[in-house]
């Protein structure tokens, strides 16, 4: 292969930049040029793109002598991208490239931002190189003819694979290839992946069906990844509890100030918000030096930071995950993470912004927000060393997706079923599919199923000879403009009254505002002066007072991998036996600990009994996140409300959960092990938790992929209360009057797979029954309980009637 | 379901956990908010809402006229939810089960459909209502200035409050609401969300729990 003609023009372009293709790229190609499939395990800032871009190169040249003469040669590589804002880069990267090596390809870029005159220009004539979304893959089959598009097409890359993967944006992937493979047999597909857990799964669900022909080629570069704690001057002192971590600010300007750019991470918007403000208020000189970037903020705002951050004329970023993905801020040479990062993928993938050539050392900066948090940073490092990443888990079954795929074959050319259904059935998402559900689908596109029937807005597809297709013009042009599994929340636009956008502040938000109140986004201080269209409308506030919106979402639940070694670092603490200093400086407080409580070996589960002011409180800490611990403490409220009627208050964070009642919780050594069982788990999780309002929440998104909501024409949004109130109103009907419906059963799959991490707590229950259980009674509140103690988002489980209830209380006011 | 009586101005009020008021001197059924033709409506809108909610709503007031045998049912306001639709039309067969009642709506902001369909409904609509020294509108907000000694029965918010206990307890119920200013009925309709009242230290306030009603 080393002597075709196209691997000697690449690798002569190369020595003519004094660098030659790195081990993993020659082996991609070697692949690659033998018609094989597969993917790449390469961490970004490492050539990944070249890896295969330049292998369909160098079969273009061999397979053509004469390519410097020959263009519109019809689309050879479909390139595809999770992110709009990496196309224009990859795609500046390749054209170069091409220039240099005077192959007059042309590279073409399709997304949501893709101008109008482009498309069309696209339509007539395809370039060699498309670069696209995933949604958009989509769109171009909701056209008609759209398979003469595909005819010269051979390469499809995923880019970032193990970002689409756990999401239905990965299925919309699956089944976009499960056409174009139908159109194209001979197709070669490719991945590329950072590291993760499963990454031979990702292979597998990439591919649809496994073959030994499919390779994983990994990159055997080690990034060199410094992680540095910031440990407060006196742990006596620094906050139990708190989610903010300002108190330690005055030791993160330092590191900003001596780093070229930094990128400084927290874990929601609004403390985004906060660190920004701050920030600003003791650095003023870095005025313009500095900016916030998060998913509320103006779309161009955001382009702006990140083509600033590109140039290197930013000092500081304040961000959230909203960073997390995207391409090479090369000046980025400081990473600090406020708080937990939950996971160790997170963690990594955040330090990897900095540093990002070759051979640059990653520098990141852990920035505890409560003093627990310390040992997370401990078990980082660990977790780190013994490469624990976590899994990516494929979604599958996602029905609502299919549903939307075969309206947008509907809409274009119509779909033959028998075809589609070996397509669909090849793939990794509905693999296990049965026949009487694909003919159920059918069904419920055709005449709105059970419940739906008498609606005509639900009869979408009507078979004409052997195809399905759509005929109402209106209906197809609503399926276009809504294909995606991207649902947005309910956000407002908020714009200065004299003009100028700002950005995007949630209806929940600013309905509990009053007209003069105000409040922050953008780092700007606000003032709210009314609603109208759809548009909060604001001034500039002087006021000193101002409120940070909290946006929903960014909940994530502490990975069980971190939990698993957390637990462990504690036991470590326990027995004296930890070295790393974010450990040992906190031996003050584990010895408060130990003293009014106990620390858990890596065998045991502690419960803490204390009573307060507040009432009887019970803490359990199994460490497994508070996804976990929710369901877990709906179980053992429920489990102890069995024996006689009591009401418990529940709260949880990521290391454990509290029930708290106004009389004495009967839990002690006679019965606890029992409370944990994995007898009739089943039964009293159905009894415990309310699944249908879990599933009720998992419809709405549901039903807006399946198409049977409609979210309104662009411009002319609907409200989203109505949107809330329209999907569970269906939820209701389908669960009334159409008992097979699968969206429902799906949104009950869902809930229980990523709401309750019904497998993870399968798990930790297992894993509670071999442990020892110690109960402990403290006098006063623990360090570990404090945090949990102090949470104010609460829930609810009772075992008493409602009006035994109401004469134990009074009136708020 | 159960109710109490509620002496309050010399006049003896049965204020129901089916959301309405008994008015024993004047046999007036006092409610508000019924939203008739709310789930129509939104059908209408492309969504799909199960039906039965008007039945359960009519249903309720049907037995509630059945117990307190009453003269006539006013309604404060937002009757009919939207423009006439098919549940009005239900509601015109219900009515005929009671032709010697009278009907009077209050309208509020909801009561948009033209004057003869009321008309045809037998319902006498007008935009307050005066009897003995109570006075009837939608909207508290437009009481009249100045009050000259009435008292006012108002509708429109849908009324809730919040009640708390040992424990961090929280329980968010419909009320009856009686205010320094007026009263405020609990929506009639259990298709209704509800809007959280703080309590001024002076009012009377009956909170509704499933069947029960209890004075808090």
């Amino acid at each position: 292969m080393k002597n075709t003609p196209g691997w000697q023009a690449i690798e002569q372009w190369l020595a003519a930049k004094e660098l030659k293709p790195f081990v993993f790229q020659e082996e991609a190609w070697e692949h690659y040029l033998h018609g094989r499939s597969g993917l790449v395990n390469a961490p970004t800032g490492f050539g990944k793109t070249f890896s295969l871009f330049l292998g369909t190169v160098i079969r273009w040249i061999n397979e053509n002598p004469d390519y410097r003469s020959k263009s519109v040669n019809g689309l050879q590589l479909l390139w595809v991208t999770p992110l709009r804002a990496l196309a224009k880069d990859i795609g500046r990267a390749m054209e170069e490239a091409l220039h240099e090596l005077k192959v007059p390809w042309k590279v073409g870029i399709r997304s949501g931002d893709t101008a109008t005159s482009v498309r069309e220009q696209q339509k007539k004539q395809m370039p060699e190189v498309l670069i696209i979304t995933p949604e958009s893959i989509h769109i171009l089959m909701a056209q008609k003819e759209y398979a003469k598009r595909f005819a010269t097409l051979n390469t499809v890359v995923v880019d970032e694979w193990h970002e689409l993967l756990g999401s239905k944006r990965g299925v919309m992937v699956e089944l976009g290839l499960s056409r174009l493979r139908g159109l194209r047999p001979g197709l070669q597909v490719w991945g590329i992946s950072a590291t993760i857990g499963n990454l031979h799964e990702a292979l597998e669900v990439l591919m649809g069906k496994p073959s030994p022909a499919h390779v994983i080629v990994k990159a055997e570069v080690k990034k060199a990844i410094e992680v540095h704690c910031i440990l407060p001057d006196e742990i006596e002192k620094y906050p139990w509890a708190g989610h903010m971590g300002l108190k330690l600010r005055h030791k993160v300007l330092p590191v900003i100030q001596q780093s070229n750019t930094t990128l400084l991470f927290t874990n929601t918007r609004g403390q985004s918000e906060i660190w920004y403000h701050q920030i600003l208020k003791e650095c003023p000189e870095l005025a313009g030096a500095m900016a916030l970037h998060h998913g509320s903020i103006d779309a161009e705002l955001r382009i702006w930071v990140e083509e600033a951050l590109h140039t290197g004329t930013l000092k500081l970023v304040v961000c959230t995950s909203s960073l997390d993905l995207g391409v090479d801020f090369r000046p980025v040479d400081t990473v600090i993470q406020v708080g937990s990062p939950k996971g160790v993928a997170r963690f990594l993938q955040r330090a990897g912004r900095s540093g990002h050539r070759p051979d640059a050392v990653s520098n990141i900066w852990f920035l505890p927000t409560h003093s627990l948090e310390l040992v997370e940073a401990a078990a980082l490092k660990d977790a780190m060393k013994q490469n624990l990443i976590e899994s990516r888990m494929p979604v599958v079954l996602a029905y609502d997706v299919l549903l939307q795929y075969l309206m947008t074959l509907g809409v274009s050319d119509g779909f033959n079923a028998k075809e589609i259904w070996a397509e669909v059935q090849g793939t990794f998402c509905y693999r296990d599919m049965t026949t009487e559900e694909w003919q159920w689908v059918l069904a419920f596109l055709t005449t709105g199923g059970d419940a739906l029937q008498s609606y005509d807005e639900f009869r979408k597809l009507h078979l004409v000879g052997d195809t399905y297709h759509c005929v109402s013009r209106q209906q197809a042009m609503r399926h276009r403009l809504h294909i995606g599994t991207i649902v947005s929340d309910a956000m407002l636009k908020v714009r200065y009254m004299t003009g100028g956008f700002i950005g995007l502040i949630e209806e929940y938000f600013i309905s509990r505002l009053s007209p003069g109140d105000s409040f922050r986004l953008s780092g700007q201080n606000l003032e709210f002066v009314m609603i109208k269209d759809m548009t909060v409308l604001v001034r500039k506030s002087k006021s000193k007072k101002s409120i940070v919106p909290s946006w929903n979402g960014g909940r994530m639940p502490l990975s069980a991998n971190l939990g698993m070694m957390l637990r462990r670092k504690f036991h470590e603490a326990m027995a004296g036996t930890a070295k790393e200093e974010e450990v040992t400086i906190l031996q003050p407080l584990f010895d408060l600990q130990q003293l009014l409580s106990h620390i858990p070996r890596e065998d045991e589960l502690l419960m803490e009994q204390i009573e307060t002011k507040d009432g009887y409180h019970l803490f359990v800490y199994p460490f497994e996140g508070r996804l976990v611990h929710e369901v877990m403490a709906m179980l053992l409220a429920w489990r102890i409300s069995q024996q006689h009627p009591i009401t418990f208050s529940i709260a949880m964070n990521d290391y454990g959960f509290e029930l708290l009642s106004d009389q004495p919780i009967p839990v002690d050594d006679t019965n606890a092990q029992e409370l944990f069982s994995l007898d009739n788990l089943n039964i009293d999780l159905q009894s415990s938790v309310n699944a249908t309002e879990m599933a009720r929440r998992k419809f709405r998104d549901i039903a807006v992929i399946a198409g049977l909501v409609f979210q309104g024409f662009p411009g002319q949004h609907k409200a989203n209360r109505h949107l809330q109130s329209s999907a569970s109103l269906l939820f209701k009907v389908f669960e009334d009057y159409d008992a097979q419906n699968i969206l429902v059963r799906q949104s009950f799959n869902e809930a229980f797979f990523y709401q309750m991490e019904e497998a993870r707590l399968r798990e930790t229950l297992a894993r509670i029954s071999k442990d020892r259980i110690v109960i402990t009674f403290p006098q006063r509140l623990t360090p570990f309980c404090f945090p949990i103690k102090v949470d104010s988002l609460r829930e609810e489980m009772t075992s008493e009637k409602l009006e035994d209830r109401i004469k134990k209380m009074i009136l708020w006011q | 379901m159960e109710d109490v009586l509620h002496l309050f101005r010399g006049q003896h009020w049965r204020l129901s956990a089916g959301r309405a008021a008994y008015w024993e001197e004047e046999r007036a059924l006092v409610i508000a908010d019924l939203h008739v033709g709310k789930s129509a409506h939104f059908r209408k809108a492309g969504i799909a809402v199960p039906a039965n909610i008007v039945q359960d709503d009519l249903y309720r007031l049907q037995q509630l006229i059945t117990k307190y045998d009453p003269l006539r049912v006013i309604v404060v306001g937002d009757m009919f939810h939207s423009e006439a639709n098919n549940e009005v039309q239900y509601f015109k067969i219900w009515r005929r089960q009671f032709p010697h009642i009278r009907f009077e709506l209050i309208t509020g902001n909801h009561d948009i459909m033209a004057p003869e369909i009321y008309e045809q409904l037998e319902i006498v609509s007008q935009p307050f209502l005066q009897l003995g020294d109570i006075y009837f509108v939608h909207d508290l907000k437009d009481q009249p200035q100045p009050l000259n000694g009435q008292y006012v029965f108002s509708g429109h918010i849908h009324p809730g409050v919040w009640m708390v206990g040992f424990g961090r307890q929280k329980l968010r119920l419909p009320c009856f609401y009686f205010g320094g200013e007026g009263a405020v009925l609990p929506a009639f309709s259990a298709f209704t969300g509800m809007y959280s009242v703080e309590p001024e230290a002076s009012s009377t306030v009956f909170v509704i729990a499933e069947r029960k009603i209890f004075r808090v």
